[in-house]
């Protein structure tokens, strides 16, 4: 039975369905492998086991109506999309917010981005094989769906801004809350890096796995902390700043190579930068109203078309609306960045374990129903 | 907020008209539509003004589908990493008229094109896989459509966007 080196042992390509029921697709995902042993020679994600049609929906209601869907597009940074859609109706009406409704919206919205990057911590690590940090982090994540239950009402799919301001005030017990989450934020970050940052099995697990650069970034158009893991500064926050982004002074976490390990860090960091604009934003936040006046009851924006690009947690995230100068939308496109990063994977999986899979799919951060919208 | 445009506007629109000397041109306002620049270009001609957006490096951010009752749109949106420069690349395509894939250039496109035929039906040609995306694989209609479920209104396309496209 002895083979010689000289011949090589072939094996037969079989095919694996990694899902659509698994804990590590973060949703219903289905990723056809197709591998040579342990080593996947093509992989396929089938999407659209959620599908909920958002799309048509919007053509069906008015722009009021529409209000609750956006933040169930995404419901782990349901605040910003919350957000995008009524700052994209608000441009197309021209309607001007004012200062202390866009200084609380970015707050909110700096919230959720770190409860989004808590989520995508512990899960991620999860599906890497360490249930410990899940739990410290969904301890912190706690605090903030608490404080942002406070303020809206609602601890996920948040429908807290309106066209031309936001529901209602907030008040000093909020304030003081995200303050004090804040410290509590940055003394916990000790904790996490001697848990997983050093970690030794952590490292080898990450380093050089998984790489996305600058060209697959480009042919795919992916973004968010997965492209600016490849050191690519992109983020719509500095490129065309929206709200307050311009007046409060942050930086863009950026990585090297664009493996897992640097979009790794690029999350924790921009956690941190997050925290800093929650600061300042609290800081020089003014007094006044929290609503435009004047804003029409029946929503009714002038014929035309915009493309609202906003950042959320998983990348470049947009609003596209078509009016025809009636309340209802003539047509809603939503961009969602997962889309653009989940096709990625059929150029990245190739060539990689099985184990790698798990590990490289945990560290683009998808959220499945966010693809299907 | 004015939010300018970091790159000359002639270096792009002389690669399209190098590559696509038909295409039609306009600047738009940024800070209404979101866009700097939009390109119309005859159906037939997409694959060049790809081949011309990929070399001057910009990204495929989404294609969109638009119903309208004398034909659809199909928008191609482009955006850069490094300077902001959101361009719309617009095509009209005539009811049952296919349109040429550009998966070929952008890897993006292909999940962009099976979306936009899951939804309206529009065929692209040359796609290597053409499966129905988010819809399932049985379906025999097209959501998107405009004449598809409860409808609030279904246009020409001047009845929103006037004479000029």
């Amino acid at each position: 039975m002895a083979t010689t080196n000289s011949e090589p042992v072939l094996t037969k390509e079989y095919f694996l369905n990694l899902g659509p029921q698994h804990p590590s697709t973060h949703g219903v995902l289905r990723v056809l492998l197709k591998l040579d042993g342990e080593y996947i020679v093509e992989a396929d994600p089938i999407i659209g086991y959620g599908h909920r049609g958002h799309e048509k929906m919007a053509e069906n209601r008015t722009y009021k109506q529409f209000m609750p869907n956006p933040s169930r597009v995404d419901y782990l940074s349901g605040f910003l999309y919350n957000h995008g859609y009524v700052l994209a109706v608000e441009k197309l009406m021209g309607l001007e917010v004012p200062e202390r409704a866009k200084y609380i919206r970015v707050i909110c919205s700096e919230l959720n981005r770190i409860s989004s990057h808590l989520l995508w911590f512990g899960t991620f690590l999860m599906d890497l094989g360490a249930f410990t940090p899940f739990l410290y982090c969904f301890d912190d994540r706690e605090v903030i769906l608490d404080l942002l239950d406070y303020i809206t009402g609602s601890r996920l799919t948040y429908c807290y801004c309106r066209i031309g301001g936001v529901a209602k005030d907030i008040d000093d017990q909020f304030i003081e809350g995200t303050l004090n989450f804040i410290k509590r934020l940055r003394s916990r970050w000790t904790d996490y890096h001697n848990l997983v940052t050093k970690n030794v099995i952590f490292i080898h697990r990450v380093k050089d796995i998984g790489i996305i650069d600058k060209n697959i970034a480009l042919k795919y158009g992916v973004t968010g902390p997965n492209l600016r893991g490849c050191g690519v500064p992109y983020d719509v926050r500095k490129a065309e700043p929206y709200e307050i982004y311009e007046e409060v002074d942050f930086e863009i976490p950026v990585g090297e190579k664009g493996d897992i390990w640097d979009r790794y860090m690029v999350r924790l960091n921009e956690m941190e930068q997050s925290c800093r604009i929650i600061e300042q934003a609290i800081k020089k936040l003014p007094r006044g109203p929290v609503k435009a006046s004047g804003v029409p009851v029946k929503i009714e924006p002038p014929k035309g078309e915009v493309y609202f690009p906003f950042e959320s947690a998983r990348g470049e995230a947009a609003f596209f609306i078509v009016s025809d100068g009636t309340e209802y939308p003539y047509r809603i496109r939503i961009r969602v960045p997962s889309f653009s990063n989940l096709q990625a994977l059929t150029e990245v999986l190739p060539g990689t374990l099985v184990a790698d899979t798990i590990a490289i799919l945990g560290s683009i951060d998808i959220v499945v129903p966010e693809i299907d919208r | 907020m004015g939010v300018e445009r970091s790159m000359p506007l002639d270096l792009l629109s002389k690669t399209i008209e190098n590559k696509v000397p038909e295409a039609k041109i306009n600047e738009t306002d940024h800070s209404k539509t979101g866009c700097f620049l939009e390109v119309v270009v005859p159906v037939a001609k997409i694959t060049d003004t790809a081949e011309a957006m990929y070399d001057e490096l910009y990204y495929l951010e989404a294609i969109t589908g638009l119903d309208f009752t004398d034909g659809f749109q199909v928008l191609y949106h482009f955006n850069k990493f490094e300077t902001r420069d959101r361009v719309v690349v617009r095509l009209m395509v005539g009811k049952g008229e296919k349109v040429p894939t550009i998966s070929c250039i952008y890897s993006a496109a292909l999940w962009h094109e099976r979306e936009v035929h899951d939804f309206f039906g529009i065929e692209f040609e040359g796609s290597p896989d053409m499966r129905p995306l988010l819809m399932p694989e049985d379906v025999d209609f097209h959501p998107l459509l405009k004449d598809f479920g409860k409808v609030n209104a279904y246009h020409r396309m001047d009845e929103i966007y006037g004479d000029d496209k």
